[in-house]
């Protein structure tokens, strides 16, 4: 705790700080990403997994290893890290450190477009990415067109308050029409729809992850222009703008990596909650403020955390597999009460 | 004395922002929309001028014209003789610094951690804050005496506290000019003092030129070489304090009968407000 | 939620039977007060005839309608869920909704003597236990428990001996299921009942407990998942290939759509072509929403399960039990007698690429 405490201490240097939990954090998240296609509910044999003697159409090992368990681990990391900083971003854009990726709509939307692919029995897919993937991914930039036009009618600036009314309103409105969707959606559909909601990892090859993964990269990219103007903004808009920030256009790019990680995320691994809003409480309590050490830990303990999470989801009940989002709920909802009851101290 | 921020004329109604370059809406009733109306200022350097008015008079919308947050509708405001607007942003921020009115953190940082904001326009787009850096940041901590406190969460700090800290802030941006925007107003007579004297001693030392909008008309006159009154956007005098403070302007500008007299020990003028008008305040129109 | 699942699977063809509900049910508040009024002095009569033969039965289960129709008391079902299909009859009855919105005040309108619940539904049978109306609650089970049903039923409705003919005749279908699979090796199989459309994810599995399962054993397949006692459990991709079936069976509850559709609801199982099922090309894409009703229909699926598992053994598909009698028409998901005919099932794999 006393390391822990010297790290948070603000004479601390930053380099200093960003060194030592970007390497904490970046250990973690590597050992995450390379232990967890090591574990599994089947003993596999690595040297035959790699062994180019069996044809690999053939090798169930390397099938284990390279289509049931690495993808996956990618896939956790990457949704995981864009959850978990997209938390990071709005909380700081919204100035409330309880906005999580999904306050605004954007992943009511990707369920509606999700639902409704799944609905209308789209089997359609392109380049490995489903019909729902793709639907996912159009119903989440629906969400943030009308939540922008919203937040943009009233002022120039951004109004934190139009942007949280028009999310929440938004996610309850489409909240509204998944039910009906799945009303009137046969049974069947009605329960995969459900079974949507929980998240899934499972993409069993590579093609979703490679082709989300210019949204992801578009969206870190952006990411690493903002923690500065993120400090500089949870301080005040005008003392930001008086110290050479652009607080609309900051405002903006927020808003739209934010939602892009967003809905990239959604679409590959559907909702899965909690993410976006234990990881950045809980980076925050090691790191402190400072979004230039925030920002990065979050995605890299974010990414951890969701492959380490969506682990459990697939060894715990084996052979079933437990949806992912009640692994995260279950340790989120919890710590997030937690947080709740310390912040009322 | 050269004047270092000056306003020339500068109008900006709220909500027409977008009109920028087209002319205004003829006949709209004087101050009838939110703003500020052929507005001018001089603030020379080393002087510290106080904006007066009631509220919603467009003191904070004539601040962040001033500091560039705004960009007027017609008129300009010169720094140094060049337009605002045609400053690079940094360069802007490199001689100019924005004091907020209160300051709500909604995250956990430090005290140190927010004077080293102040470094910010300093930096390169991914640079980080150096040992120059943190030793000026420090020196702004030592200017405002909230060196103790530098390792203190800032949400936890008293309001004369973190007021201090947010000052240090702006020091720490090492730039010519201070704009305060109501920097007693949340706070308690002792902090209130604290403040007018940090301030003053920062022009005294520094020769920092300040221009602060406030209420606190007795603040304003102990701080404040000059004064510029404005009631609905309009000026209603702007001149040297004692000869701007009057029983008639304070009449004029929020409608309060008050006793205005020399100070002694002071040694400036001071108001006691003591009723209401009788009569309605009178609409904006310039002072004879 | 294993059952309810399976109940829900139940009924499929009509995705619109949500919006005909709900109109039907604003149609009816017109009337619902006078009808309120009717079905109380109904209620009282009722009492003292219940314990007679039920004549006015109403089903909310479609797999319970099919039961009534093969003991021949079609004639005597007055009204059924909205799912219901089958027998071809049915068209002409009353709907009063379903599983989760039943329309008490229709079912009251129409003054039943026994309305067949499904066991969860507490609240309709308590409603229809203080209206004096008789319930019979029913639950999906085993493939067993389709017989024992009919002869509960029979029994409770006067048809004891119809009943047990019909029940019987199941057992007699079913046997000779078995019969043509008997000594044969027995494929390990994997029955998948639903998974993300365009993707191997949340892939639905039957598992060692309840009808489908039994019907896989039945049509000689030994279901990989016998060690799970549950009706159905999420696989990831991984306990797929580890469990390795040599055959896949996946149920989609549609008519069987056009032939490039069929392929693109296919085409995900050939990422994991170590599985011997995808190898050997025995992925069989099988169409039809009477696929999940456990009523009398269960052999015909359980001979199409043996013809996907036991291709070498191929059959002609056992008569499919029409009703009561009344109509001879045959049902357009299932032709009186037809052979295995490729447009119910799709041979699937990579053998075919």
């Amino acid at each position: 705790m006393t390391a822990l405490a010297v790290a948070r201490l603000p004479e601390t240097s930053i380099r200093w700080r960003l060194v030592l939990w970007l390497s904490v954090f970046g250990a973690f998240a590597l050992a995450a990403c390379l232990g967890a296609p090591l574990v599994g509910t089947t003993r596999i044999d690595l040297v035959q997994a790699f062994s180019r003697a069996v044809p690999f159409a053939d090798n169930v090992d390397a099938q284990i290893f390279f289509i049931a368990r690495l993808p996956r681990a990618l896939a956790a990391a990457l949704v995981g890290a864009a959850l978990a900083s997209a938390g990071v971003v709005l909380q700081a854009l919204l100035r409330n450190p309880l906005a999580t990726p999904f306050t605004l709509g954007v992943s009511a939307g990707a369920a509606l477009g999700s639902m409704l692919a799944i609905s209308l029995g789209l089997h359609v897919s392109v380049w490995g990415v489903s019909a729902v993937t793709a639907a996912s991914f159009a119903g989440s930039l629906f969400a943030v067109g009308i939540v922008y036009a919203l937040a943009r009618t009233h002022q120039r600036r951004f109004s934190t308050n139009v942007l949280l009314l028009a999310g929440v309103t938004l996610n309850s409105f489409f909240s509204a029409v998944i039910l009906f969707v799945q009303y009137i959606a046969n049974p069947a559909e009605a329960l995969r729809t459900v079974r949507w909601l929980m998240g899934n990892l499972d993409v069993a090859g590579y093609l979703p992850i490679v082709a989300s993964l210019p949204l992801f990269a578009a969206a870190f990219l952006a990411f690493a222009w903002q923690p500065r103007a993120l400090n500089l903004l949870s301080l005040d808009e005008d003392a930001a703008a008086a110290r050479g920030i652009n607080v609309v256009r900051s405002q903006q790019l927020a808003f739209f990596s934010a939602s892009l990680a967003t809905g990239a995320a959604v679409s590959l691994g559907g909702p899965i909650g909690f993410v976006g809003i234990v990881v950045p409480h809980l980076v925050r309590l090691l790191v402190g403020a400072d979004h230039r050490v925030v920002l990065p830990s979050a995605a890299l303990f974010g990414a951890a955390f969701l492959v380490v999470c969506d682990l459990v989801a697939r060894v715990l009940l084996a052979p079933l597999e437990l949806p992912v989002g009640i692994i995260t709920a279950v340790i989120g909802g919890p710590f997030f009460l937690w947080l709740l009851i310390r912040q009322k101290c | 004395m050269s004047e270092l921020l000056q306003a020339d004329s500068v109008t900006y109604v709220h909500g027409l922002g977008r009109r920028r370059g087209r002319p205004l809406p003829e006949g709209l009733p004087g101050g009838g929309l939110p703003g500020v109306h052929g507005v001018s200022l001089r603030a020379d350097r080393g002087g510290i001028v106080g904006i007066l008015g009631p509220n919603g008079s467009g003191k904070t919308t004539l601040l962040r014209l001033l500091g560039g947050l705004l960009r007027p509708a017609s008129g300009q405001v010169l720094i140094e003789g060049r337009r605002v607007g045609a400053l690079p942003r940094r360069e802007l921020a490199a001689r100019l610094a924005f004091v907020p009115q209160e300051t709500h953190l909604a995250f956990d940082y430090s005290v140190l951690e927010v004077a080293l904001m102040g470094r910010y326009p300093h930096l390169g787009p991914f640079e980080l804050e150096g040992p120059r850096d943190l030793a000026i940041a420090r020196e702004a901590l030592d200017a405002t005496g909230t060196a103790h406190l530098s390792s203190r969460v800032f949400a936890t700090l008293s309001g004369g506290e973190k007021q201090r800290v947010v000052i240090a802030s702006a020091l720490a941006q090492r730039a010519g000019i201070l704009l305060l925007d109501e920097p007693t107003a949340s706070l308690d007579l002792g902090y209130q003092l604290d403040i007018a004297n940090l301030l003053a001693r920062l022009n005294r030392e520094r020769g920092l030129t300040m221009v602060v909008a406030t209420h606190d008309l007795n603040f304003a006159a102990g701080l404040c070489r000059s004064l510029v009154l404005i009631r609905e956007g309009r000026v209603l005098a702007d001149g040297p304090v004692a000869e701007t403070l009057s029983a008639g302007s304070i009449r004029a500008l929020y409608g309060v009968e008050a006793e205005v007299r020399a100070h002694e020990r002071l040694g400036h003028v001071t108001v006691v407000p003591l009723a209401r008008s009788a009569a309605p305040a009178p609409s904006a129109r310039p002072l004879p | 939620m294993a059952a309810h699942q399976a109940e829900v699977l139940a009924g499929i063809r009509d995705p619109g039977f949500g919006i005909r509900a709900a109109v039907r049910k604003r149609a009816s508040l017109a009337g619902c007060r006078l009808l309120v009024g009717t079905s109380l002095l109904a209620a009282t009569a009722l009492v003292v005839t219940a314990q007679q033969v039920p004549q006015r039965i109403i089903s909310i289960v479609p797999s319970v309608t099919e039961m009534l129709f093969a003991m021949g008391a079609g004639s005597r079902v007055v009204a059924v869920s909205s799912y219901d299909h089958f027998p071809p009859e049915v068209e002409r009855l009353a709907r009063i909704g379903a599983l989760l919105d039943p329309d008490v005040e229709r079912i009251l309108a129409l003054r039943p003597d026994l309305v067949v619940t499904y066991g969860s539904q507490a609240d309709l049978t308590t409603q229809l236990q203080r209206a004096g109306i008789a319930t019979y609650a029913y639950r999906h089970g085993t493939l067993a428990d389709i017989g024992a049903t009919m002869r509960e039923l029979g029994a409770r409705i006067g048809l004891d001996s119809a009943g047990s003919l019909a029940a019987d005749r199941l057992d007699r279908q079913l046997e000779a299921v078995r019969e043509r699979v008997r000594g044969l090796r027995r494929p390990r199989a994997m029955l998948v009942i639903g998974r993300e459309p365009g993707s191997l994810r949340a892939v639905q599995v039957s598992g060692g407990y309840g009808f489908l399962h039994d019907l896989i054993e039945c049509a000689g397949g030994a279901n990989v998942f016998a060690d799970v006692k549950r009706e159905s459990l999420d696989v990831t991709t991984e306990t797929i290939l580890a469990r390795a079936p040599e055959v896949i069976i996946e149920l989609h509850y549609s008519n069987r759509p056009a032939e490039a559709v069929v392929a693109a609801e296919g085409e995900p199982w050939h990422s994991l072509s170590a599985v011997p099922a995808i190898r050997d090309g025995r992925v069989v894409l099988l169409y039809g929403g009477e696929l999940v009703v456990p009523g009398p229909r269960v052999a015909r699926t359980a001979s199409l399960f043996a013809n996907a598992l036991h291709p070498e053994a191929r059959h002609p598909l056992p008569e499919s039990p029409t009703g009561d009698g009344t109509s001879g028409k045959p049902s357009r998901a299932t032709s009186r007698g037809t052979p295995l005919s490729p447009e119910k099932c799709y041979f699937f794999g990579s053998a075919t690429r």
